[in-house]
């Protein structure tokens, strides 16, 4: 695989430390960081927040559609959680991460919120376990080499998260975005409590893991 | 709880897959392991964005941002006037 320039960690004091690596896109001449929209945003400043939704928007609404399967949820939840980014900016702490992760761990929390409720109206637990019982929920396919070629961030993620047994895909899959405890994974799969809870850390190391080592190519 | 117990944890406990009983025990090595635990514990939330990057982006409508915006900028007004 052709080794690509490194980016440096934004905020980072110490790059030889082994941290996982960036993985927010680099950013064009002159554009603000994260950080810097963060700031502006914490100023009240509607740009600030206009700039980090056109940069963000797709991610975030991806994953809230992966929780929740449907579009106009989705485009409702992905306006709620910008709201709530603007409402909250004040909350944020660049100590504690990056403005991307803060915004992902939002994000998810409201999808799976918004999941819960909707499962209270529903049979979803039927519904679930269904899905689950038909094929394991492919997270991500196997990397193509076209993916593998072209070498941006996803394609690099999707290779490390498609090197897990399927099982182990499938664990994280359900824990991450369906907010399953383990033993709602084990009721859901027909798998042993035990076997969920190897299948999660031993999937979770391998892909922290894999990350630390993509630091070099990213 | 050895480190990397603690470690296994972590990357369990920013996902939200820890029971209840767990929780208890993380949380009392963690006070045990202090600030090198809030690091590992920080570091893990990466993982939180290496998901949501491993998902292909979806587009959203040029309307849903007008509405944000003007949402935002009464907001604003309301919070300043």
């Amino acid at each position: 695989m052709p080794r690509r320039p490194k980016i440096p960690l934004e905020g980072d004091p110490d790059e030889t430390a082994p941290r996982l690596p960036a993985t927010t896109p680099p950013l064009g001449p002159g554009e603000p960081t994260d950080l810097e929209l963060m700031h502006g945003i914490q100023e009240e400043d509607p740009e600030a927040l206009s700039k980090l939704y056109d940069r963000y928007n797709g991610i975030i609404k991806a994953l809230i559609l992966r929780v929740v399967h449907n579009e106009a949820e989705a485009d409702d939840l992905l306006q709620e959680i910008f709201m709530e980014l603007w409402n909250q900016a004040k909350n944020f702490s660049a100590q504690k991460g990056k403005p991307l992760g803060w915004m992902v761990t939002l994000a998810r929390r409201r999808a799976i919120d918004g999941l819960r409720k909707k499962q209270a109206y529903m049979r979803a637990g039927e519904r679930l376990q269904n899905e689950t019982e038909q094929q394991p929920d492919a997270w991500v396919h196997n990397a193509t080499e076209e993916e593998i070629n072209f070498s941006d961030t996803r394609a690099l993620i999707r290779q490390v998260i498609s090197s897990l047994p399927p099982a182990q895909q499938q664990a994280i899959d359900l824990a991450f975005f369906r907010g399953m405890s383990q033993r709602e994974i084990a009721a859901n799969t027909n798998t042993p409590l035990g076997t969920v809870k190897t299948r999660l850390e031993l999937g979770l190391k391998k892909i922290y893991d894999g990350l630390k080592e993509l630091k070099d190519e990213l | 709880m050895s480190f990397e117990e603690f470690q296994n944890r972590a990357r369990l406990y920013v996902i939200g897959a820890l029971e209840n009983g767990e929780v208890r025990e993380f949380e009392e090595a963690r006070r045990e392991f202090g600030e090198k635990a809030e690091e590992f514990i920080t570091e893990c939330y990466r993982l939180h964005e290496a998901f949501a990057l491993s998902l292909k982006p979806a587009k959203s409508s040029d309307a849903l941002k007008e509405r944000l915006m003007k949402m935002v900028r009464e907001r604003k007004q309301g919070g300043s006037g």
